[in-house]
């Protein structure tokens, strides 16, 4: 403190020196100085990190996500975190149904028939069926509270909530973390319950129901119960590892409302549509693994991930990213790479043929079909610390990340004749722009 | 390469993660004036919170796959 002291009275004498030489009234560099202290003092306990995300997506979606977390040390060894993030998003959204020759119209989920549909929206020959009326909001906030239970336990409680026009969502988690060998390694366990309540525009759709139908009943609930399991372990001076286990179960309504699925006919071409229906609950069972490696000028985190579900999913994930401090240590580079590989759910049709009955599951969602994705990243930070040590601390920085994300179906998914020839499935290709500050 | 060769390696290297926690947990680690590294937020398990959070929503809505890392993902309404 007494260093401290000192430093701030040395800061004032070369300010009241430098405006001095300068010319200029030292008083207004003084109140800066003195506002500056004051939010440092505020804040000495608290991290905050903020940030505006862009997300934009090849003729589909677009979106504009700011969040913000900041955590503060408690006294007794605790720890309260908070975050709040807030989505908009708009553009066009792909409805399931398969591209064909022929010109598709199709109605904006809040219709009740076509006659009284409030939005028509046609899509052209050859052109992926989307509803281009699509736009959200979501907002989004959560809390969590770390416990010092003994010197080498914790319990973590946390509670989170998501508010969109159609679905809500609260959920709450518990955990337990236990240290040993000179804090050396740490054994963690978690569990969370997730409810879910889901108001569709429009209504919920009769599963498997003709879409020109218009049957289409109120709300839905979904519930979710999750559990983690996890041990990170100090390698070395220079090396840590973490492995993560985890389990969790959902049941009740898991369609998306505004999914349909194509019934095709005998020459390849549309006959008509069908809401796509998912079974009633999904258990996924994971295991992921992440080290950290770490030197003087930079550090490596690679991960990897295996998920497994009830559906017949299973899915890849490996994850690289790299940090290197410049000359100086005040600027960083951090180039990332990350390779995703999923198989299709059982239930996974693209499109169906009129001359079989509709099967119990079915759903066109790509996001079900099989596929991998690539993302490449790139991120630029600098610490935000002036030469007169204003904004001190090492962890103030300003930040900028691009992304670019890309999206690939695997194998040929078998085609209606009457389609050869066209994109079925286009690739999905987005980036994301970042701009953050951590304090 | 197969995605159970590939489950069957994760697994394998837990299970070795595993044995080597269990029997020699003596030998790793560090004593607290060597956390020099280790205390540096890049070096901190969920020291890029904001990021993978921003990534897991992205993720999560475009993918059938989410979590892992954390009690991550759901509570939105895009998947």
């Amino acid at each position: 403190m007494q260093l401290e002291s000192g430093g701030v009275n040395l800061r004032g004498k070369l300010i009241a020196a430098s405006c001095a030489l300068l010319g200029s009234a030292p008083v207004a560099h003084a109140q800066t100085h003195d506002v500056v202290d004051t939010i440092n003092r505020a804040l000495a306990d608290w991290q905050l990190d903020g940030a505006v995300a862009y997300y934009h997506e090849n003729g589909r979606i677009q979106a504009v996500e700011p969040v913000i977390n900041a955590g503060h040390e408690l006294a007794n060894g605790g720890q309260l975190d908070f975050n709040f993030t807030f989505d908009a998003l708009s553009g066009s959204s792909p409805n399931g149904a398969l591209t064909s020759r022929q010109v598709q119209t199709f109605a904006s989920p809040s219709a009740k028939s076509f006659a009284q549909a409030r939005h028509l929206y046609t899509t052209g020959s050859g052109s992926l069926p989307v509803d281009p009326n699509y736009s959200d909001a979501r907002v989004a906030g959560g809390a969590g509270w770390t416990v010092p239970l003994s010197r080498l336990m914790r319990a973590t409680l946390g509670g989170k909530f998501s508010y969109e026009d159609d679905f809500y969502s609260a959920t709450v988690s518990a955990g337990l973390e236990r240290d040993f060998n000179d804090k050396n390694t740490t054994v963690s366990v978690g569990v969370n319950s997730e409810n879910d309540f889901l108001q569709p525009i429009g209504g919920a759709p009769a599963p498997r129901s003709d879409y020109t139908l218009f049957e289409k009943g109120g709300h839905e609930t979904k519930h979710g119960l999750g559990v983690l399991a996890g041990v990170t372990q100090v390698m070395s001076r220079n090396w840590i590892t973490l492995a993560n286990v985890s389990v969790d179960r959902f049941s009740g309504y898991l369609n998306d409302p505004y999914k349909i699925v194509s019934i095709v006919d005998a020459s390849g071409s549309p006959a008509g549509y069908v809401y796509e229906n998912r079974p009633d609950s999904r258990t996924r069972r994971s295991v992921y693994w992440e080290n950290r490696v770490g030197w003087a000028q930079g550090s490596v985190t690679a991960d990897a991930r295996y998920m497994t579900d009830n559906w017949g999913i299973r899915s890849e994930t490996a994850e690289l990213r790299l940090r290197w401090w410049l000359p100086g240590r005040d600027q960083y580079l951090e180039p990332s790479a990350r390779w995703y590989r999923q198989n299709a759910a059982d239930f996974f049709h693209p499109w169906i043929a009129d001359s079989a009955p509709v099967p119990a599951d079915l759903s066109a969602d790509f996001r079900l079909a099989a596929f991998h994705a690539l993302t490449y990243g790139f991120k630029y930070g600098c610490k935000l610390t002036d030469h007169l040590g204003r904004f001190g601390r090492d962890t103030t920085e300003f930040n900028i990340r691009l992304e670019y994300y890309e999206q690939s179906l695997r194998g040929n998914p078998a085609a209606p004749a009457a389609s050869s020839g066209l994109d079925l499935y286009p690739k999905l290709q987005a980036f994301l722009l970042q701009v953050g500050f951590s304090y | 390469m197969k995605p159970r060769f590939i489950a069957l390696c994760l697994m394998g290297a837990l299970c070795l993660a595993g044995t080597v926690l269990c029997t020699a947990c003596s030998s790793l680690g560090v004593k607290p004036w060597q956390r020099d590294l280790l205390s540096r937020r890049d070096m901190q398990p969920g020291g890029s919170r904001l990021d993978d959070a921003i990534d897991e929503h992205m993720y999560f809505s475009k993918e059938a796959s989410s979590g892992g890392r954390s009690f991550g993902g759901g509570g939105c309404g895009c998947n």
